[in-house]
């Protein structure tokens, strides 16, 4: 019936024809009509829509269907083709078809008389205001209704993706129909799959959460302690804490390193730190602090004996041109980048307030912390018993030699840039190395032998020592170091990549460089009844049999917590279990690159870390 | 504990009395997680004797949260997964007090590991 109209219709439009698509131009050319196809489509369509018109009919009503975007869809894809059949097409809308066209026809005339009396026609009619003619809006109301029905294609209201219409597609929040995919989402009484999702996401996060932990070194199985949850709860509330006044001293560096931790100390956050009744001030991430707010410390603290700022960037000149004016006297003095403090704004700082000061560590300065700073600290200051310079790219041989003249130090740890000769550290350690307590190097690839037996010679109250990437050490050196040392047993050694490096031959080590085995026998044997940390990362010529030496069964270390093994080649699985065996009181032994240690038991409450199995890099001992 | 003697020096549990009159009878062996706690109930103090732990400077709004907080540690002990307990945003600065009288800050950390820190801290 139609194809006949359309044919006629297309003629007697006179070859007026709207841009055609490469595929029209195809079927045409076989003799196919596109258009005619389509029209075909149309009137099954309308076939559909009018037979089951009762029940279709109420269920558009109940659901407050269907979506304006789908008329226009359909508009748009009309005008597409030639202008002739929309005008077709939309006559067709109404009229539709010729033999039970009356019918039809009073069917959707009573329909539209039911739309206008509806409510929705109503509020259209408001909405559009004076529109003149009732009839267009009724009628519009009347096509937004007629929804693709099931088994037609249909763009989903969400994800804009194609899918056909069934029975169970369901209505969009907003107008439109929905994918099976997104009607399932959207479903509220059928929540099982996001949930499940949800868990299982959790779980992941959480296992990796604690690796991350366990690596940072601060994992305790069980619940957190209160005061953690507390600081946490409040780190995430911070902008509702007015001030700290009430708490503990140490209470408060916990939430001050909470806060750096999480990057939110800012000028704001900062007076919950300044109470003038404090005498120190812990600032561990200073990044986003001025000028401004490190004069605020000095005129809010004015009894302020501690000092510690990391991040300092902005710890200028002026500011140690404030701080000189005030009545404060530092005792303690650590300071992380400040890069822009000049050396002459130092040494004015050592002559003024050194006095008092009896600990200053500086980190992380390129140019103006040099050795003319470290020869005026024999003079300023009488009192300095702790030093520490940290990644520094000034201090040379020079400076390191001016430090032995300060007579007080009790505590030095060097990490400098500039190679130093051995004998620098030597004549150091005859100058103030009886009364050192703390004695770390690091990064000292040139340092040998001479400075071992210097330490052996001279060092009689060590606690704390540290020498790493040594090159030219030898286990001879270490085992002369130990053996028959007048000095209390160590509590802290570190002697990480004090290793023989050769590429040519890795595994030759005919010179014994490095702490091998004899040097970590001996070393176990002076101090391994107190020890509590050791870190013997890379020394990788110590065996399995000095392993096994040191930790068989009869020997015990009560007092070790912590070590360091990664990079030993020779540790094996039963090396480990000595360990485990040799040491109660251990909590962490890391392993990393250990290649020989693969099924190992972890006994209860201590960490493995470094194990590289399928369940991640960390073994908790949990039996 | 002692076990020869009888009456609530040795019973399973004891009483927490907070500074408004709230008592929480709680676990003997989950209050004991709190140094300070195990402080009062050791050796002849009167809270050893008769089991009774007055706290005049803690409300009982605040020492029910830390009582369900020495529960909470008590049935999570090395538990790998332990879900945070939740913290009353309100009650955060009072309940850090309390957590610093009843020593609950690190609780699991050997002892021989904390003194190393104070030895060599800043």
């Amino acid at each position: 019936m139609s194809s006949r109209q359309s044919r006629a219709q297309r003629r007697a439009a006179g070859g007026i024809v709207g841009p055609q698509s490469a595929l029209t131009d195809f079927l045409a050319s076989h003799n196919i009509s596109a258009n005619q196809i389509r029209l075909d489509a149309e009137a099954r369509r309308r076939a559909a829509e009018n037979n089951p018109s009762g029940s279709g009919e109420q269920q558009d009503e109940q659901a407050t269907v269907p979506a304006a975007e789908t008329a226009a869809a359909t508009a748009t894809a009309d005008t597409q083709d030639d202008p002739a059949s929309t005008e077709q097409l939309g006559r067709g809308r109404h009229s539709t078809g010729a033999d039970s066209q009356t019918e039809k026809q009073k069917k959707a005339q009573k329909v539209i008389d039911k739309i206008k009396a509806s409510k929705k026609f109503q509020k259209r009619k408001r909405k559009d205001g004076d529109a003149d003619d009732e009839d267009d809006i009724a009628r519009a109301i009347f096509q937004e209704r007629s929804a693709p029905l099931p088994g037609q294609m249909e763009n989903c209201a969400l994800c804009k993706k194609r899918f056909t219409v069934t029975p169970y597609s369901r209505n969009a929040p907003d107008g439109g129909l929905l994918c099976s995919r997104c009607g399932r989402d959207l479903d509220p009484d059928d929540g099982a799959p996001k949930k499940k999702a949800k868990r299982v996401s959790a779980g992941a996060g959480k296992r990796r959460q604690i690796q991350s932990k366990i690596l940072d070194g601060d994992y305790h199985p069980g619940a957190k302690s209160l005061m953690t949850l507390c600081i946490e709860t409040l780190a995430k509330n911070i902008h509702l804490a007015e001030d700290l006044n009430n708490l503990a001293p140490q209470v408060i560096d916990k939430i001050a390193r909470k806060l750096s931790k999480q990057r939110l100390l800012n000028s704001t956050t900062l007076n919950l730190f300044l109470q003038p009744s404090a005498e120190d001030v812990f600032i561990y991430d200073a990044a986003k602090l001025t000028g401004d707010d490190f004069i605020r410390i000095f005129q809010l603290v004015p009894g302020l004996r501690k000092l510690k700022i990391c991040n300092a960037i902005h710890f200028k000149n002026d500011i140690m041109d404030y701080m000189l004016s005030r009545h404060i006297n530092l005792e303690a003095f650590y300071l992380h980048g400040a890069n822009l403090l000049s050396e002459s704004k130092w040494k004015e700082f050592l002559e003024k307030k050194g006095q008092s000061l009896r600990s200053l560590k500086v980190y992380w300065t390129d140019k103006h912390f040099g050795d003319e700073v470290l020869s005026h600290l024999a003079t300023a200051c009488p009192n300095l018993n702790r030093l520490k310079v940290s990644h520094n790219q000034r201090v040379s041989g020079e400076g390191v030699k001016a430090i032995a003249n300060v007579k007080s130090l009790q505590h030095i740890s060097l990490d400098l840039r500039l190679e130093v000769h051995p004998d620098v550290y030597v004549s150091l350690l005859n100058g103030i190395g009886v009364g050192l307590q703390t004695f770390s190097l690091a990064r000292v690839p040139d340092t040998d032998n001479t400075v071992l037996d210097a330490i052996h010679n001279h060092c009689r109250s060590l606690q704390k020592l540290r020498i790493t990437d040594s090159e030219l050490m030898t286990d001879e050196g270490f085992v002369r170091l130990f053996t028959g040392w007048e000095n209390k047993p160590l509590l802290f050694i570190d002697f990480q990549k004090c290793r023989h490096l050769e590429s040519a031959q890795p595994r030759s080590n005919p010179d014994n460089i490095g702490l091998c085995s004899n040097g970590f026998k001996a070393l176990m044997a002076h101090s391994g009844k107190k020890l509590i940390k050791l870190n013997v990362h890379a020394c990788r010529h110590i065996s399995a049999a000095a392993f096994e030496e040191v930790f068989s069964e009869e020997k015990i270390y009560p007092d070790l917590v912590k070590l360091e093994i990664s990079f030993c080649e020779e540790v094996t699985d039963f090396v480990v279990g000595s360990i485990f065996r040799s040491c109660p009181n251990l909590r962490e032994l890391n392993v990393f690159g250990c290649m020989k240690v693969k099924d190992i038991k972890v006994p209860h409450g201590k960490l493995l870390v470094g194990v590289p199995t399928a369940n991640g890099m960390v073994i908790d001992g949990d039996d | 504990m002692a076990t020869k003697s009888d009456g609530p020096s040795n019973s399973k549990y004891i009483t927490m009395v907070s500074s408004d009159g709230f008592e929480f009878v709680v676990i003997r062996e989950a209050s004991l997680i709190s140094p300070t706690i195990k402080a009062m109930l050791r050796n002849n103090f009167s809270e050893a004797k008769t089991g009774r732990c007055v706290f005049p400077d803690i409300s009982g709004l605040v020492l029910e949260k830390v009582v369900e907080y020495l529960y909470y540690y008590h049935k999570n002990v090395n538990v790998p997964y332990v879900p945070d307990m939740e913290i009353p945003v309100e009650l955060c600065l009072v309940l850090l007090e309390a957590a610093d009288y009843f020593q609950l800050d690190s609780v699991t950390v050997g002892t021989a590991f904390r003194s190393m820190g104070d030895t060599l801290k800043f």
